[in-house]
């Protein structure tokens, strides 16, 4: 066969690129429902993990309710990311599809929060390490001016944070953008099933397999794209 | 008693692993309103945990400081009320680096005293003219000297109008040449009339500006007196080795 | 330090290139190595740590009336017949039907069993007959199987579109969501449709099939030596009733 009749036969013919469209479709949008879902569990779980951190030792001397508080949820975001990170993605994803939600029929929901329960974790890791890694004395500067911890953390570190993290966030957005190909395991039609279901209908392998990496890899440039251009103006501040 | 001074400081302790290290040990002080008392001692003497503690960067073990009367180390008073009125400029400056010099001297006034936009900025104008900087209003603190870097720190404080203002080595983290410029913004807040807390190695400052001289060692107050009494006349003689390691 | 790093993982890149030049080539010699996929019973699927299977064991009846030692792959379905036509397994051999496309990439011995595909459904389904079966409905299959290409197929080629199938990686995994019902029903071999029922309660099987046909073992094409010689063994095989009792060693009636 002709590159031609390969390239007709496995995107042209029977509106298979119709196929990958669709398949691109849903990849994206359970790309973007995890991330979403993943930042707001990760800022929430790391800025309890960080407050634990910053402010057990002061809290331990005094034992109110909210060092009870503060340390429940610091050890159940711990058991969570612990659990995420120790355990693969694709395994997450079928507890999720056939234990957790087992009465659901649509698998992309299922999808959208199986991924967003596990970019939470690597998120919620980012935006500790990057709160406790601002200097110390940014927090200092913060209280002696007469700022609480909440306003402290606002108005002076959460911005410094954002800055700082925003690297590591777009490059755990298009590790999660990859990792949703084995969406596929759980009966849902993204990208890589897209390919998968021509490479078994056309028995090509080559071609099916390059344009799916090709979609890939455009939209993982896209990201880089917009990551450089936000750090950069980020990075204008200062200097 | 407690009425009379403006800090008074009370058989402060602290101490670190479980007890083992006593930064202080037993520290009682009183500063009076427009009073300019400086903490000198070797390192490790407990005088940084001292200052720190005075509005509770650090907190104590044990002890009661009260500021205007109100003994801050109780768990029920709202310190973040009283750190408003006690100005700290650091060691390393701790401006805040994604701001400009202008936002970080605004960002605490409008925040937390309420103040309007304009005003805020109007008074930190005012500020930045006094020490000679208002030309950098719009820059970032790491395009500044570390001379200036300070300058910024200080008058960032002085934004929140305090009651005292509370050094803790300022002038340690800067090169040579870039001393003077800040001490004698110090001097001339020191002039106006401002209860000023220093700890510093600058011993030519302490004895022009000091009203009164502390000295500390392994966390407690040694000898207390004027600049005179402690340098032309020390009694203790871990101060006197003290000085004649550093005269 | 960066040294060591560059100098490891050009050591691990040259390892890696070497391991996969020396073992993956499938090829003459004492050895034949078989591609399959073993979630597949009982033709092919994984009992504790062995593969066993009827096409496990024609397999190895086929490799010892050859005089050759066989090596058996576990891959993804959908990775057989590519890794066959590339020269990576000598055979596929994994409950595989002959069709027109798959007879474009690979070259297909004699077939050594029929099959039938059959539908499971849940016993209180209204899905009474394979005729009941629409469009409309949620439609399980193993991802790559004859199920699933011919369920996919358009509707007025006796499939019922894509959109109607859902794809899974694994028999199991397609019969699991059906007794969530996540589908509607479960397209597949008759004789591993036979063990899930076994294995599940609240299933059964259509009594009419969905297709019939026939499983053959897969070469790469051109590769006529070797089909001849295996077409030569299974028919040995046949003859002298070894595949009878094969088969009739998994499937009881």
């Amino acid at each position: 066969m002709s590159f031609k009749d390969s390239f007709s036969q496995a995107f042209l013919q029977k509106d298979r690129w119709q196929l990958l469209l669709k398949g691109f479709g849903n990849t994206i949008i359970i790309t973007l429902a995890a991330a979403v879902l993943g930042i707001i569990i990760g800022i929430v779980a790391g800025a309890v993990r960080a407050a634990y951190d910053k402010n057990i030792e002061r809290m331990r001397r005094r034992k109110n309710a909210s060092y009870y508080i503060l340390s429940f949820f610091n050890f159940i975001f711990k058991i969570y990311i612990t659990i995420i990170r120790g355990t693969p993605t694709v395994v997450q994803l079928l507890i999720c599809y056939f234990m957790i939600f087992s009465s659901w029929r649509n698998g992309i929901p299922v999808a959208m929060f199986a991924f967003g329960l596990n970019s939470g974790a690597y998120v919620a890791e980012i935006i500790r390490g990057g709160i406790m890694s601002i200097d110390e004395g940014q927090f200092e500067a913060g209280r002696s001016l007469g700022f609480n911890y909440t306003q402290t953390m606002r108005y002076i570190i959460v911005p410094q944070v954002i800055k700082d993290v925003l690297p590591a966030l777009m490059n755990e957005f298009i590790t999660l953008f990859k990792e949703t190909s084995i969406a596929g395991y759980v009966g849902i039609r993204d990208l890589t099933k897209a390919g998968d279901i021509i490479r078994a209908t056309t028995l090509q392998v080559y071609l099916p397999l390059l344009i799916v990496a090709a979609m890939y890899l455009i939209i993982v440039l896209l990201m880089t794209y917009i990551e450089g251009k936000v750090e950069r103006r980020l990075r204008a501040n200062e200097r | 008693m407690k009425d009379e001074h403006l800090i008074h400081v009370e058989n402060l302790k602290k101490h670190y692993l479980e007890g083992k290290i006593h930064a202080l040990d037993g520290v009682s002080l009183d500063i009076d309103k427009g009073e300019v008392v400086v903490i000198i001692g070797p390192s490790g003497s407990g005088k940084s945990t001292l200052l720190r503690s005075l509005n509770l960067l650090e907190l104590p073990t044990s002890g009661n400081i009260f500021v205007d009367g109100v003994d801050i180390t109780d768990s029920r008073v709202d310190i973040n009320l009283h750190r408003q009125k006690m100005g700290m400029v650091f060691q390393h400056f701790n401006l805040f680096p994604n701001m400009t010099v202008l936002r970080n001297m605004t960002l605490a006034p409008e925040v937390l005293l309420k103040k309007p936009h304009d005003e805020a900025e109007k008074k930190a104008h005012e500020l930045l003219k006094k020490v000679n900087l208002d030309d950098r209003a719009d820059t970032y603190p790491a395009q500044l000297s570390g001379g200036q870097q300070q300058r910024i720190a200080i008058v960032r404080a002085l934004c929140m109008d305090p009651e005292i203002m509370l050094f803790d080595e300022p002038t340690s983290a800067l090169d040579p040449e870039m001393v003077g410029e800040v001490l004698e913004v110090m001097k001339s807040l020191a002039g106006d009339g401002m209860t000023m807390a220093v700890v510093t190695h600058e011993m030519g400052f302490a004895r022009e500006v000091a009203d009164r001289v502390v000295f500390m060692a392994d966390g407690k107050i040694l000898e207390t007196g004027t600049p005179e009494d402690i340098f032309d006349h020390p009694k203790n003689d871990r101060l006197k080795n003290f000085l004649a390691k550093i005269l | 330090m960066k040294n060591f790093k560059k100098i490891a993982g050009l050591a691990l890149a040259a390892a890696l290139a070497v391991g996969t030049l020396t073992s993956c080539k499938a090829g003459s010699g004492s050895k034949l190595i078989m591609a399959t996929n073993a979630t597949f019973p009982p033709y092919e699927y994984v009992d504790g740590k062995t593969m066993k299977g009827i096409d496990i064991d024609i397999a190895n009846a086929l490799a010892k009336k050859m005089g050759k030692k066989l090596e058996i792959e576990d891959v993804e379905f959908d990775s057989i017949i590519a890794g066959v036509s590339q020269g990576k397994y000598d055979f596929g051999m994994a409950g595989m039907t002959v069709t027109p496309d798959r007879k474009k990439n690979v070259d297909f011995t004699d077939s050594y069993a029929n099959a039938v595909q059959s539908v499971i459904v849940a016993e209180d389904s209204p899905i009474k007959s394979v005729d009941d079966i629409s469009s409309k409905n949620k439609i399980g299959v193993q991802q790559g199987t004859t199920g699933d290409i011919y369920a996919s197929d358009s509707p007025k080629n006796g499939g019922y579109g894509e959109d109607a199938v859902v794809k899974y990686k694994s028999g199991p995994d397609a019969v699991e969501a059906l007794k969530q019902g996540k589908v509607d029903c479960v397209i597949i071999d008759n004789e591993p449709a036979k063990a899930y029922v076994k294995a599940n309660k609240g299933l059964k099987i259509l009594d009419s099939a969905y297709a019939n046909e026939k499983y053959a073992i897969c070469v790469k094409k051109g590769n006529d030596s070797l089909r001849k010689d295996l077409n030569k063994a299974l028919k040995e095989l046949k003859d002298d009733g070894t595949i009878d009792s094969i088969v009739s060693k998994y499937i009881k009636e």
